[in-house]
């Protein structure tokens, strides 16, 4: 539920309570104190009564009615009560308040009756209803509407800055800039963000000249040593000692793949590459697709292509990276017999190859190492410093499974 | 060949020293930036072979340096630190070729050998081994005035293998060699020895020789 949504939920909740609350408390106090009124008035109206009756004059008035009764029908008490009367204007009954006492004048003892207009309660606290529920809905409305500005006003910088956190990557050079806020709240936020990316970028990067210095230092040792294992294997040797320098030779020669693919993604992500030209894409495809008919025909793939003139800006070492990774993943993972097909258009390129469903998920494809089963195909960096040249060109690079094909595809 | 090899790692400069000296050819070494600058200024050579990373200076600086006073001679940068750029500077400034350390010997070998030819001797020279010529400039093979059709991989091979005669060549050199890095799978290898037996078969066709030897668990030999 959205932040707005919710306050705003909250508030009505809390609003309707509240004035039904007073609603009701608003309608008990009028209620007593109307009532309280009414008595005083009734109460009047009988004095003024008994003291004419007094005077000996005779009394008539609307609504008061004068009975001279006996002895034992004499009430010791004032009696109020509601009655109906008919209102033969209106043409229906009425219901009226009335204040019945005994008085003793002059020995005799009258019955005085006094009455006036029932206040319709109903009416009333109908009345009253109908005000606060108009006062709720215009709070709410106004409320709405205020908060609705407010949120414009007080999220959108939140709502920017959200979108730039999305887009914000520890790897690009671009620093994280936030929208200002005058909020405390959001300012203390930013503030927080920034220190927080500022020092995830500062340990990446320790992290890259680390990967980068290590990779540099292990390239000597590295060439030494196979050149040491070569210089071994041209001496003749027993079975043994060949499957021994055969085996380390093999090791060597991988810790030697993945050190410069490691050094080959450090250089990537930081970006610029100094051989940047226009180049044209499908010569340098069909060039390499040649150089590979042989293990392509080996395998017995039936490659079918669709290479159309692209041209385009990058660098042409890290195309034929490109292109040389996608060629040999299809190579070793495809099946014998299988068919693949490579397409290259305007706005995309793809390597397609039938075979079957990958055992592990697909998310971990572009990922370093992601396989887990290094060294039987491949480095694990093919495919992640394909994603990572498509990163720097920013190109889309998707993959999915369908009738039973891989599909690598780029779009420029 | 007359060679110099620039390298500040003593190792590794013995190392490519022994492997060019067995091949009959006249190195010479320079450990820094120093020795170098007064080697190619003392020297004529038919290539260098430069590290880039010296403790006294920047490899890149004597490329100039070396097309100053010599224009034939085949200049091969040897590269560990931020290789692609160093490449691009490098061949910018007069370099004829690249190899990112660590790398084979035999790959090595095979590129100085063919910028001796291309600078050197400008593509004039065939490479000539018991009875056969090697056409580099027409990319083919003769026995006497007849000629051999090899596919294109063959002859790549056969290049490679006449370049580092006598040695044992691994195959992940060779697939490295003939289709580039990212295609030294093991699998590959099979493909290895069917271009393999087929440069054999007609190497054997022709003048009854085998110059190819499986050198077990190692890889292949060609000695004549």
């Amino acid at each position: 539920m959205r932040l707005l949504t919710k306050s705003n939920l909250n508030y009505i909740w809390l609003t309707v309570s509240v004035l039904l609350l007073s609603g009701f408390l608003l309608y008990r106090f009028l209620y007593i104190e109307i009532s309280e009124e009414i008595k005083e008035q009734l109460e009047l109206q009988e004095n003024m009564v008994t003291s004419e009756l007094k005077k000996g004059s005779a009394v008539h008035f609307p609504l008061v009615v004068v009975k001279e009764i006996d002895q034992n029908t004499a009430l010791n008490v004032p009696v109020f009560k509601d009655t109906l009367i008919y209102d033969h204007i209106q043409r229906k009954s009425e219901g009226y308040y009335l204040l019945r006492q005994s008085r003793k004048i002059k020995n005799k003892i009258y019955s005085i009756q006094v009455m006036t207009t029932y206040i319709g309660w109903g009416h009333y606290s109908r009345a009253i209803l109908f005000i606060f529920l108009f006062i709720a809905i215009m709070l709410i409305v106004v409320g709405a509407v205020m908060n609705y500005v407010l949120n414009r006003a007080i999220w959108n910088p939140m709502k920017i800055n959200l979108k730039r956190l999305k887009n914000y990557s520890v790897s690009s050079d671009r620093a994280l800039l936030l929208e200002h806020s005058n909020i405390d709240e959001f300012k203390e936020l930013n503030q927080v963000i920034i220190e927080l990316a500022t020092r995830a970028k500062g340990e990446y990067n320790t992290l890259k000249e680390f990967t980068e210095n290590a990779s540099h230092e292990i390239q000597t040792p590295l060439s030494i040593i196979q050149g040491k294992l070569d210089r071994m294997s041209q001496i003749d040797q027993s079975n043994e000692m060949t499957n021994i320098i055969s085996d380390a030779k093999s090791a060597v020669n991988r810790l030697t793949k993945v050190n410069k693919g490691l050094l080959l993604l450090a250089k990537l992500e930081n970006g610029g590459f100094p051989d940047e030209s226009n180049l044209e894409l499908s010569h340098l495809l069909l060039r390499q697709i040649e150089q590979v008919e042989d293990l392509i025909d080996h395998k017995e793939i039936r490659l079918n292509t669709e290479i159309k003139p692209k041209t385009l800006t990058a660098s042409s070492s890290l195309m034929e990276i490109l292109i040389s990774n996608f060629l040999s993943n299809m190579i070793s993972h495809s099946p014998k017999g299988a068919n693949a097909k490579i397409i290259l258009l305007q706005d995309k390129i793809s390597f397609i190859n039938s075979g079957n469903v990958l055992s592990f998920d697909k998310s971990k494809l572009f990922n370093r190492f992601g396989k887990n089963i290094m060294g039987k195909t491949g480095n694990g960096l093919g495919l992640p410093i394909v994603k990572q040249i498509c990163l720097l060109y920013d190109w889309n690079l998707s993959y999915h499974y369908t009738n039973g094909e891989h599909i690598f595809e780029i779009t420029f | 060949m007359k060679l110099l090899f620039v390298e500040d790692e003593p190792v590794l400069l013995d190392e490519m020293l022994a492997y060019f000296s067995s091949d009959g050819n006249i190195c010479e070494q320079a450990n820094d930036f120093g020795q170098a600058v007064e080697k190619i200024n003392t020297y004529a050579y038919d290539g260098v072979v430069l590290d880039i990373t010296l403790p006294d200076g920047n490899g890149i600086d004597l490329i100039s340096q070396i097309r100053a006073c010599q224009m034939g001679t085949g200049i091969l940068i040897l590269s560990a630190k931020n290789s692609l750029a160093d490449k691009v500077n490098g061949l910018n400034l007069g370099a004829d070729d690249y190899l990112t350390k660590p790398f084979y010997l035999e790959e090595l070998s095979a590129r100085v050998n063919a910028l001796y030819r291309r600078k050197a001797l400008q593509g004039e020279e065939n490479i000539l081994f018991d009875g056969f010529t090697i056409d580099t400039a027409g990319k083919c093979l003769l026995f006497g005035k007849e000629e051999i059709k090899l596919t294109k991989k063959e002859y790549q091979l056969l290049i490679y293998f006449v370049v580092n005669k006598n040695r044992v060549v691994s195959k992940s050199a060779i697939a490295e060699h003939i289709w580039g890095d990212s295609f030294d799978e093991t699998d590959n290898f099979d493909v290895i020895y069917v271009h393999m037996m087929n440069l054999r078969k007609k190497l054997i066709k022709t003048n009854g020789t085998d110059y190819i030897k499986t050198v077990r668990g190692l890889g292949y030999k060609f000695t004549w």
